[in-house]
């Protein structure tokens, strides 16, 4: 169990990019969702020992890493948003290159071990390509087969997904998915698909400040029944929007499709119920309509309007 | 090109600027050096030293010009490579290009927009240091320094600021901003500035040899980015004058104007090029990249067959992970470092520079005389320590600081940093493969030395000095300079801070080094240091070595352990970092560096001790100024008994540096008023003296050293008297202050004492030379025309010659040379006692001792190391032919033997004592001679003429004295030159010691020959090279056999004569063997009594065909002073074609003509040939003395 209390982050400026955030992430897949700013890659950052908090403590397994990152290390799989390779060394080199740093070992040996890590991500046929030559989404993939390396007990994917095509981005979630059923892995995106199809539970932040911490079940279950769906002429949308709480608008052949939260009272005029989707959910805390869809089992403390909340099982 | 948008990206980038932590240490950097010139910190000599002399101003304009072409290499250019060649290159770091260039900012105005911020910003740091320049030299207090400053003449700074230094700033700027744009690597940016440095410093500033074609010359002049090539060789070269230098402007010729514009036009068409190259890339035009583009197989098909494989559980690989140790994690990152290292180009440019820079000139590397040096093993390793040091040193910083920069640069770090590799695994790891490069360079440098001694066919290849010097001197500097650059890292985080710093520390040092303030204690690299001998291998200061390499090391231990706890592997937050600087932390991280701080600390600490407590440090130092200020005033001209004879027992102890002297002098007065004080000076390293006097013991006075004797009845005339000495002590007494050797020693391989000063027996009378510094001096005496009337003391040594009677004991290696003959000589209990008895009168005396080998001439030896047998012959033959012929021109040889015996290179010198010769291994053993320059030759031929001058006849003591001691031991070697060796060797020397003194001299501060007593800049070339040139020309004068005559009388007349001679005494006698009175007294007026020198400069030269006949035609000034006659020669093929030819060429054909031209006057010269001349040369047998000779060289 990672648990993260107190945590605060303030860069010279000043600015508070973390706010004091409490939070237990629980064994398995654990999505971590914000807009951008939030303080997403602060926060995961400063728990791959990146970056130092200002104050705060963070354990994993009861183990102090606070002070002392370089614990975490041995124990790490972690895919940043933002990284790169040496530019002069072929992928399989550099992948190589990584596993050593990580103390990695295989009863194949390193270099069978670099070539399945590459198959799993689609990369054998670059293996001897310098990594300049590389595009963003062999990069990414490259990324991905280091982080994976090893048995991490704590895994931690920044934006994981960001360049990879829909086939590359299925492929991952596979692997994120094996190995989540035995460690603490880590999502953190404002890609609310990702969280939807991987995470059985994720928190949402927000300005430093969590918003949340609850499971996709339990986002959907607060929704039912609240989530209409229509269709308006371009000229009525923006009067509806000031009315009603806008959760998603399409324009499909000239016209706004459009689904509206409305837990109380009646829809507009021909909008319908529908499935709520998390997405759904979070535009809709995202926007303040609610203060949050707390999951029963789990635990977090979390700021509404201002007002600490503190939730136990 | 939209004004606008460039505004923007010019602004933008001068913001920048304006923040950036290396332009201000670039600014602060300057002003320290402004301020320290301005403070007399720093000083350019120049001008008269003379007390109250008229001084360079280092205000005037060509003082600033000097200044600042120097920087222009030395800082701008560094600095201005950094901020030119990273711009763009930052931009790529930042990733902000995409982004930039995807909107309507065009390649123009980006390219150009960011060049001009970097000049702009650029110029406006010369504009500071111009300024800063103004406020230091004329607004703050001036103190002992108002002597150099001018008045304030605002046109001296704008002047050199635009003609030299803003085309440097945009030859730099624009050079550098290409190499970033097109190659993207850092590592190449700094290629020029270093290649500049060193090609200025190494080639183009200093190479200008004697025989250099003048085109040549002028080219050279053109490519030379500051233009400090053409100031030297046009303006500085001539000693103009300080008026002058003080008040003239730097004027334009149409080569400086060239110049000028070159690098002017240069760096603006190097960033043309950039922004064409700039364009062309964005648009994926690169010709090299559409080839790659249409020969690169489909490798996305492949990748598109290849998706959706089986996916096997990743569980199935069955991967498992621990920490790596320290050396695996090490090796692991050493390895991907050496991958980048080798993908770096700037490797493979740097690398050769280096070695070239480092190796070149010393293989070229000329000795006394210009003769080429014969290298060996240690002395390769040592001359290449200095530039193997400075430039190693600055690769590892480049390298170094790139190397930890990145994993940053390339963004890896996210991922690297968050791995469990130890941070000790990734430093070593990262220092290794740094250090590879150094040992790499190492080991080429000990391949191509190899190949060298090999090629030189003579010396034989030692691996131990390789392993001394570099092994045990170089990589400890190195280790410490590398983790000096790493704990700087990661304490700024900013590589440019890095940069900054490093490059102040290294300026620093070498500014300490050049004005003399470093010692042991401060000199990290060992500058200038380490002596290499191959008769004593590191035995002069081994202690202070030891206990420097020791604190190097130390401190490399204390730098790495500082990096390893500041290395950054995360960000730091800067509220903690707040803090950790609070007093309590701090000293609780003091206290846990203290135990690595520890070894440091002690060894610096003795080792400042020692050389606080050495010979060279502070505390003898100050015992001399003592000796000085408290003496003088009484004891400078006090009347001195002569000594008769003197006899005295040395034993000494090499291994332990210890000797034990027991001796007695016996005196007369020889004055005709009775003495009732003897002042006798002692050495700071006697231990417990004891003295009798007639017999009977005394203690004299200790007035500060001047021990004062006080016979019971002063010592009447002719009344006599025994002093009685005994003192044991070591010597030299400790160490020196930073290293580079001494003139007399005590050590293991051997013994150099002299009677010149007081390292082995006391000296009669207040020294002079002892205790003068900046604060001890005086005005030199001024002696009246007609001084040498009457009775004239002698210059140095006793008054009258005295017989001597040493007697030395030592180990039994040991070979022990005195003056005199070798009475006996017997070993005993491993002990080698000798004693060396005078055969005729001597003025002074001397120890040596060595481990030798003997070669016998007729009547001469010669003493040497049994590994330097290379130029025996030729110093044999020198050593013989000047016994014989010196014998029979000036006056036969009065002693039984003449020897040369060998010292260790601790000193570059050689010293004509009566019969024993001391002369340094570096000077005459270890050359490569020919008829162009033989220093065995050239040195034993003058230092065996001391035998007759100064040893037979001893000069007087005053202006024109010591001439006749230096100056005619240079005739005399012209003579033996060409006696011996031929008319071409004789040439080449003349126009050596030509050479020498036009470089030497002083136009200020020089006065006539007769005038000149060793007190002035230049002096020193005017005693030995201007009077040995000058009675060369008066023997053409008078005839050889009259002058030879003439010698012999005045040999006669002074030799054993108690009136001392000086020049007018020497003319006295020479004057009466003149053919023509008239025609002696016109040359000696004008060459002994006034200061001319004539220089010749031919124009409007042509040859033109006329039948058969050629027509060479030209114009001759004198654009110096003096009026001679001198021959003009027109010629066909070399003279002299071949390096060893003394005779010439079969082929060469010359018809000549002599002009006589007085100061300013010009003639035509017209000679008509039979051949077609291919030159036109001024003096071609060097009969004349001239200033700037290549330029009375015309060439067809």
């Amino acid at each position: 169990m990672l648990k993260i209390r107190e945590l605060v982050k303030i860069y010279p400026g000043p600015v508070a990019a973390l706010q004091g955030v409490d939070l237990d992430v629980p064994r398995g897949m654990f999505g971590l969702l914000g807009p951008n700013g939030a303080g997403k890659t602060t926060l995961m950052r400063i728990v791959a020992g990146l970056l130092e908090p200002t104050s705060g403590r963070i354990t994993l397994d009861g183990e102090d890493l606070t002070g002392h990152p370089e614990k975490l290390w041995p124990h790490l799989g972690y895919l940043p948003q933002d990284f790169g390779f040496f530019p002069h060394l072929s992928g399989e080199k550099m992948l190589m290159y990584l596993l050593k740093l990580k103390g990695v070992q295989a009863p194949g040996g390193l270099k069978n071990l670099c070539g399945e890590l590459l198959e799993r991500v689609n990369l054998t046929f670059a293996a001897k390509r310098k990594v300049k030559g590389y595009s963003g989404g062999m990069r990414q993939r490259l990324g991905i087969a280091q982080a994976i390396a090893g048995n991490p007990r704590l895994l931690i994917a920044d934006e994981p997904t960001a360049g990879l095509d829909p086939e590359e981005r299925l492929r991952f979630y596979r692997l994120l998915s094996e190995l989540a059923a035995d460690r603490t892995v880590i999502l953190s995106t404002h890609i609310v698909e990702d969280v939807a199809v991987l995470c059985p539970s994720f928190a949402v932040i927000r300005s430093g400040r969590l918003l949340t911490v609850t499971t996709p079940s339990a986002v959907r279950n607060g929704l039912h029944g609240s989530i209409f769906e229509g269709t308006v002429q371009p000229e009525d949308y923006e009067l509806l929007r000031q009315d009603r709480c806008v959760t998603q608008a399409f324009l499909v052949e000239g016209k706004n499709r459009v689904r509206v939260y409305q837990p109380d009272g009646a829809p507009p005029d021909g909008f319908v119920s529908v499935t709520p989707t998390l997405e759904d959910g979070y535009l809709v805390l995202m926007r303040g309509y609610a203060t949050s869809f707390q999951s029963t089992e789990l635990t977090g403390k979390y700021v509404t309007n201002g007002t600490s909340q503190e939730v136990s099982r | 090109m939209s004004l606008r948008r460039f505004s923007t990206v010019f602004g933008r980038d001068m913001a920048h600027n304006s923040r950036r932590l290396v332009f201000w240490i670039w600014v602060a950097l300057l002003v320290f050096f402004t301020w320290s010139l301005s403070s007399g910190v720093a000083r350019i000599q120049s001008g008269d030293s003379s007390v109250g002399g008229t001084k360079a101003f280092i205000t005037s304009e060509f003082a600033v010009t000097q200044i600042l072409v120097i920087l222009m290499t030395l800082i701008y250019g560094f600095f201005v490579s950094v901020v030119a060649g990273m711009t763009i290159i930052q931009d790529d770091e930042y990733r902000v290009g995409e982004l930039l260039h995807s909107t309507s900012l065009q390649p123009g105005e980006y390219i150009w927009g960011k060049f001009f911020a970097v000049l702009v910003s650029s110029a406006a740091v010369l504009a500071l240091h111009t300024f800063a320049m103004i406020i230091c030299n004329h607004a703050t207090p001036a103190g002992t320094t108002q002597e150099f400053r001018g008045p304030l003449e605002v046109a001296n700074y704008i002047r050199p600021a635009l003609i030299f230094g803003l085309p440097t700033l945009v030859f730099y700027a624009g050079l550098t901003f290409a190499v970033g744009e097109w190659t993207r690597r850092p590592i190449l940016v700094f290629f020029l500035p270093v290649a500049a440095l060193l090609g200025s410093i190494f080639f183009l500033w200093d190479w200008s040899p004697s025989w250099l074609d003048p085109n040549i010359d002028r080219f050279l002049m053109l490519i030379d980015p500051a233009g400090f090539r053409w100031l030297n060789e046009t303006q500085l070269k001539v000693d103009r004058g300080v008026n002058f230098y003080n008040s003239a402007h730097v004027p334009m010729d149409g080569l400086l104007i060239a110049n000028r514009l070159l690098f002017l036009s240069l760096g603006l068409l190097a960033v043309a090029c950039t922004h064409w190259h700039f364009k062309a890339s964005l648009r994926n035009v690169s010709r090299r990249a559409e080839r790659a583009w249409k020969l690169r197989p489909a490798e996305d098909a492949v990748e598109s067959i290849s998706l959706a494989p089986a996916i096997q559980p990743l569980a199935g690989l069955a991967m498992s992970a621990s920490r790596p140790g320290l050396f695996s994690g090490a090796w692991t990152v050493m390895c991907g470092e050496l991958a980048e290292l080798r993908s770096s180009p700037g490797l493979y440019l740097f690398v050769p520079l280096l070695i070239f820079e480092a190796v070149g000139p010393n293989m070229l590397a000329v000795g006394a005389f210009d003769t080429p040096i014969l290298l060996t093993s240690g002395t390769f390793a040592v001359r290449t320590l200095n530039p193997l040091t400075s430039l190693v040193c600055l690769l590892l910083l480049f390298y170094t600081v790139e190397s930890l920069w990145r994993e940053r640069n390339t963004r890896l770090a996210a991922i690297s940093m968050a791995t469990p590799i130890r941070t000790g695994s990734i430093l070593l790891g990262k220092g290794l493969a740094n250090s590879f490069v150094g040992v790499a360079i190492m080991l080429l440098m000990f391949a191509i030395g190899c190949g060298w001694l090999l090629y030189q066919g003579k010396v034989g290849i030692e691996i131990l000095p390789f392993l001394l010097i570099w092994g045990l001197m170089l990589i400890p500097t190195l280790l410490l300079w590398t983790s000096f650059v790493m704990a700087t890292l990661s304490l700024t985080r900013n590589r440019f801070a890095t940069y900054g710093i490093a490059i102040v520390v290294l300026g620093f040092t070498g500014y300490r080094q050049v004005t003399g303030k470093i010692n042991w204690v401060g000199n990290w690299p060992l500058w200038s240091a380490v002596q290499w001998s191959d008769m004593s291998v590191i035995e002069l200061d081994r202690l202070a070595l030891g206990l420097n390499r020791t604190m190097a090391l130390g401190l490399a231990m204390l730098f790495t352990v500082l990096t390893t706890r500041l290395y950054a592997r995360r960000d730091l937050d800067a509220a903690e970092t707040v803090n950790r600087l609070r007093p309590l932390p701090l000293l609780k991280s003091a206290v846990w560096l203290l135990p690595v701080a520890l070894v440091p600390l002690i060894a610096g600490g003795l080792l400042w001790a020692q050389v606080d407590r050495g010979f060279q440090g502070e505390g003898p130092k100050k015992l001399q100024k003592d000796y000085w200020r408290k003496n003088l005033a009484t004891y400078v001209d006090w009347p001195l008994p002569d000594i008769t004879a003197i006899d005295v027992s040395v034993d000494i102890e090499p291994v332990s540096g210890r000797l034990k002297v027991v001796g007695t002098y016996a005196l007369i007065n020889n004055h005709e008023k009775a003495i009732a004080e003897i002042p006798v000076s002692g050495g700071l390293h006697w231990e417990s003296p004891t003295w009798s006097f007639d017999g009977e013991s005394v203690q004299p006075k200790n007035r500060s050293g001047l021990f004062i004797f006080t016979p019971k009845s002063p010592l009447v005339t002719g009344g006599t008297a025994k002093l009685g000495f005994e003192f044991s002590g070591n010597f030299p007494k400790g160490i020196t202050k930073n290293g580079g050797g001494t003139n007399e020693f005590i050590l293991p391989s051997g013994v150099v004492l002299t009677s010149f000063g007081t390292s082995f027996v006391p000296s009669l009378g207040f020294n002079q030379g002892v205790g003068i510094d900046d604060e001890n001096k005086y005005e030199s005496k001024e002696y009246p025309d007609d001084f040498y009337v009457g009775q004239t003391d002698s210059a140095f040594g006793s008054r009258k010659p005295y017989s001597t009677r040493v007697r030395i004991s030592g180990p039994e290696h040991l070979q022990y040379n005195s003056v005199g003959t070798l009475r006996s000589e017997n070993v005993k209990d491993g002990t080698r006692t000798v004693v060396w008895e005078s055969d005729q009168p001597v003025n002074f005396f001397n120890i040596v001792a060595g481990n030798w080998e003997v070669r016998r001439g007729q009547g001469t030896a010669i003493y040497y190391h049994k590994a330097h047998g290379y130029n025996i012959e030729s110093m044999v033959e020198a050593l013989d032919a000047a016994r014989k012929y010196y014998s029979e021109w000036f006056r036969p040889f009065p002693w039984q033997e003449l020897k040369l015996s060998e010292f260790p290179a601790l000193a570059s010198y050689a010293q004509g004592f009566p019969t024993d010769i001391t002369f340094s291994e570096s000077i005459g053993f270890l050359t490569n001679n020919d008829a162009r320059a033989d220093a065995s030759f050239m040195v034993t031929a003058h230092e065996s003429a001391h035998q007759w001058w100064g040893n037979i006849i001893t000069p007087g003591k005053g202006p024109g004295g010591n001439l006749l001691s230096e100056g005619t031991s240079h005739f005399s070697t012209m003579l033996l030159f060409e006696q011996v060796k031929g008319i071409r060797s004789r040439i080449e020397f003349a126009k050596k010691i030509e050479d020498s003194y036009a470089k030497g001299r002083s136009s200020d501060s020089e006065r006539p020959l007769v005038k000149t007593d060793g007190s002035r800049d230049g002096d020193t070339t005017v005693t030995y090279d201007k009077t040995g040139w000058v009675l060369w020309m008066l023997m053409n004068e008078m005839g050889r056999d009259r002058m030879l005559a003439g010698i012999r009388e005045f040999f006669e007349i002074y030799h054993a004569n108690p009136d001392h001679p000086v020049l007018q005494d020497f003319l006295a006698v020479l004057r009466p063997h003149s053919a023509d009175a008239s025609a002696f007294d016109a040359f000696a007026k004008q060459w002994f009594f006034e200061v001319v020198v004539p220089e010749y400069k031919l124009s409007e030269f042509k040859k033109t065909k006329q039948g058969e006949r050629w027509l060479v035609t030209a114009k001759i000034e004198n654009v110096g002073t003096g009026t001679m006659p001198v021959e003009v020669a027109a010629t066909q093929k070399e003279r002299f074609p071949e390096a060893g030819g003394r005779e010439p060429a079969a082929d060469y054909r010359e018809i000549r003509t002599t002009i006589s031209l007085v100061a300013g006057g010009s003639a035509a010269v017209r000679l008509e040939c039979e051949f077609e001349p291919n030159a036109l040369v001024v003096d071609p047998d060097a009969k004349v003395l001239m200033l700037r000779r290549k330029a009375a060289i015309a060439k067809f």
